[in-house]
């Protein structure tokens, strides 16, 4: 009986509870809606104030304010006919480099240690074709780096023959002083000589290469 | 009065009494029950409501009508998506004489100093008029509007209104067109489109133009050039894609700005290349002897007229700038742009052969385009006889807009197939309409290498951008005055179609009275003034347009050297 009496009431609760349940439901959905229209609105009016910002940048850099700075300033003018090329080969075939004779580049091995300077090759020369005396007498590591080198040995001005060995560090620091005026026609973005000399000497060396390489393919 | 007797029965009048309280009773009941059902309903009403609102409904803070951006009137954009017209929100500063509460010197003091246009007194004057509202500045800059807010007057009212703005200002203004203070288009696209742009359903979308604005801006600024090198009261210019008819560019000098255009004259209001009628002359000359040879008048560059120097026929003159005093072939004629020459070819033409061509490519009617300023050209009419023809043949006696001589040479140039030209851009929503076809095309492809040739070694040299082989005709006019022709005063021009081995684009440029220079030698012929105009333009858009210079490439000029007598 008294089970019978409470049923009605489970009833009535869970039906009641069953709409809140729905209703909360309901309420979320509402807001979350409710949150979403607001971000859109801020969208719209971002997409507003860009709309703007846009105009006002189109019409200060409208065209005619363009033109007038590039005729005032910037002074670029349309490509003429003869600055298009039909492809690659054909710009590669319209440049070419300035061939630099080898006594720009002499090869300086920077990397040898300063107390052996003497001994070893400074400067590499096959203006006398006899080898300098002191690579001669003295064979060591240093002649193999020199062997290996793609660097075609090139004449440098005609020295006096054999210059004994005390004198060739004189030498070496001449050459290396001498060349900023010579390789800057060279290499113009190559660091400064007294720096990096051994850059220089190594950088020169696939630019005299190049234009063999074009032509053979030409 | 008796004593109160105790009663052993009720007495009949207090019976009376019960009865009469119980039917009380059971009335009020009834409207008890009455108000209760009906209190109740209502609040059953309300529940059903809320419920219904809880479970369906929007919620408070809903705000309707900025879920999209619809601007109160279309954007015109160009064919790259660049706009070229829109609608923003401008400030606009406005004065309520009757709500003003401060000092009226004061504050007449303080306009004055903000806004120098008007002076204190006028101010002054406005604030004591009864009118009840002015506007004192639209489009008002931000800090104009910061110091006007600041003065803190409730009769300067501050609203923000859309308002339409032209961000390149006077490029390709009379294309354009411009809006009336309520909004309406008052010319140009916006007038032609103002149901297209103010119609919510559409004004979303923009408007895409066939313009491209860097082929307009360069037209117009080479154009203007010249304009002032010469001192032409006028000038204009058009650029047509000859396959599609889609106009890139057109251009009317002295420009007008769109963003004031209540302070434009109507000489700059005034579309010379739609509106305007003008006699161009002889890049009619092409027309003619495209006529010549498509209905087998002429057989080919090679036809031999007899060129003296002067020729009378019909009771008048025909005079040649170059007289030839000698037999010369078709080729020559073209050349050197001879009128005797093509007298005879439009003779022998006949007036109904030359009236139904100049029907069939429209140089009869009105412009063909969207724009509501159109001209009408103009022709002998009744007095068309056999002269008539003839001097139509050199393009005198027949005036048409800059926009028809573009289309006429796109048709000729084409294949020989006519499309009406369009200010929209070519897609999907507005496709290329089947054209009708006017001239063959073989007659079509003979005539590419004759223009070239009056470039490579006529009147036209000066016309010519290496590499983007330009052909094309001169026309040297003169002007109309009182009903004579001037001697004196011209309107030059130029037709031109490049690349000419695969024509693409036709350019006209046009001149209104171009005075010589020191650097024309005195001339003021179309070859000195108008032809350098289509050569730096041609090399400036070009190559945006997507044409490969290439000095190798020309048409194929046998078809006509060998019929050029070369001066030894």
């Amino acid at each position: 009986m008294s089970a019978h009496g409470f049923k009605s009431v489970f009833m009535a609760a869970s039906v009641v509870g069953a709409a809140l349940g729905c209703y909360l439901v309901s309420l979320n959905v509402a807001s979350e809606r409710a949150k979403l229209e607001r971000v859109e609105g801020k969208i719209v009016l971002a997409q507003q104030d860009i709309r703007v910002l846009q105009t006002e940048i189109g019409t200060r850099g409208r065209l005619a304010q363009l033109e007038r700075w590039n005729a005032r300033f910037i002074r670029l003018s349309a490509p003429s006919a003869d600055q298009f090329v039909d492809g690659g080969f054909q710009l590669a075939a319209l440049v070419k480099p300035d061939k630099h004779p080898a006594i720009d580049a002499p090869v300086v091995l920077a990397s040898a240690p300063a107390p052996e300077a003497p001994v070893r090759p400074v400067v590499i020369s096959d203006a006398d074709d006899t080898p300098p005396p002191a690579v001669a007498k003295h064979p060591d590591a240093a002649d193999m780096l020199h062997t290996a080198s793609y660097e075609k040995p090139a004449p440098v001005a005609v020295k006096p023959a054999l210059p004994p060995v005390e004198k060739r560090p004189v030498k070496s620091v001449a050459t290396v002083t001498a060349k900023p005026a010579k390789s800057a026609t060279a290499d113009p973005l190559a660091p400064l000589p007294t720096a990096a000399s051994s850059a220089k000497g190594g950088a020169s060396k696939p630019v005299s290469a190049k234009p063999k390489d074009i032509t053979s393919a030409r | 009065m008796n004593a109160p007797t105790p009663a052993l029965v009720a007495r009949p009048e207090r019976l009376r009494l019960v009865g009469q309280r119980r039917q009380v009773l059971a009335v009020m009941h009834q409207r008890l029950m009455f108000a209760m059902i009906v209190y109740a309903g209502i609040i059953g009403l309300i529940v059903l409501r809320i419920l219904w609102l809880a479970a369906f409904g929007d919620h408070a803070g809903r705000k309707e009508g900025v879920v999209a951006l619809v601007p109160a009137r279309g954007d015109i954009v160009d064919r790259e998506g660049h706009p070229l017209a829109r609608t923003i929100d401008a400030w606009t500063i406005s004065l309520h004489p009757k709500k003003i509460i401060g000092n009226k010197l004061d504050l007449a003091r303080t306009l004055a100093r903000l806004m120098p246009e008007k002076t204190e007194a006028d101010y002054f004057a406005m604030l004591r008029s009864d009118k009840p509202f002015y506007y004192l500045r639209r489009r008002s800059p931000p800090a104009l509007v910061q110091a006007i807010n600041a003065i803190g007057e409730p009769g300067l009212a501050i609203d923000s209104e859309p308002d339409r703005l032209y961000p390149q200002t006077s490029l390709a203004a009379h294309v354009i067109g411009y809006t009336d203070v309520d909004g309406h288009g008052m010319a140009g696209v916006e007038r032609a489109f103002d149901k297209e742009l103010s119609d919510p359903a559409r004004r979303g979308q923009p408007l895409t133009l066939s313009i491209s604005s860097r082929v307009q801006q360069a037209l117009e600024n080479e154009l203007n050039a010249a304009l002032n090198e010469f001192s032409a009261i006028g000038a204009a210019g058009v650029i047509m894609d000859v396959h599609t008819g889609e106009v890139l560019a057109m251009t009317s000098l002295p420009e007008m700005n769109p963003n004031v255009a209540g302070k434009a004259t109507p000489e700059q209001m005034f579309n010379r290349a739609t509106l305007g009628v003008f006699e161009l002359g002889s890049t009619f000359k092409p027309f003619t002897l495209a006529m010549a040879m498509d209905s087998g008048v002429v057989s080919g560059p090679g036809q031999i007229y007899n060129c003296p120097d002067a020729l009378p026929v019909y009771g008048h003159v025909v005079h040649d700038t170059h007289p030839f005093g000698r037999r010369c072939s078709v080729a020559e004629i073209m050349m050197e742009s001879s009128n005797i020459g093509m007298a005879q070819m439009a003779d022998q033409l006949g007036i109904q052969r030359q009236k139904a061509w100049l029907k069939k490519m429209g140089f009869l009617d009105r412009v063909d385009i969207e724009l509501k300023e159109r001209g009408r050209a103009l022709n002998p009419g009744s007095r068309w006889g056999p002269f008539e023809t003839m001097t139509i043949g050199f393009g005198q006696g027949i005036a048409v807009a800059p926009l028809q001589l573009a289309m006429g040479y796109a048709t000729l140039f084409n294949g020989g197939i006519y499309h009406a030209p369009t200010i929209l851009k070519r897609d999907a929503s507005h496709p290329l309409p089947q054209g009708r076809r006017v001239f063959t095309a073989d007659t079509s492809y003979r005539m590419r290498s004759l223009l070239r040739l009056v470039v490579m070694k006529g009147t036209g040299k000066k016309a010519d951008a290496p590499g983007y082989r330009v052909g094309g005709k001169t026309g040297t006019a003169q002007k109309l005055i009182n009903g004579r022709y001037s001697q004196t005063i011209n309107i030059t021009s130029f037709a031109g179609v490049f690349p000419m081995d695969d024509p693409r684009y036709v350019i006209v440029v046009m001149l209104d009275e171009p005075k010589a220079t020191k650097d024309t030698y005195g001339f003021t012929t179309a070859g000195w003034n108008v032809a350098p105009v289509v050569s730096r333009t041609v090399s400036r858009i070009a190559p945006m347009l997507g044409v490969r210079p290439d000095k190798g490439r020309e048409p194929n000029m046998a078809e006509v050297l060998p019929f050029v007598h070369e001066e030894k």
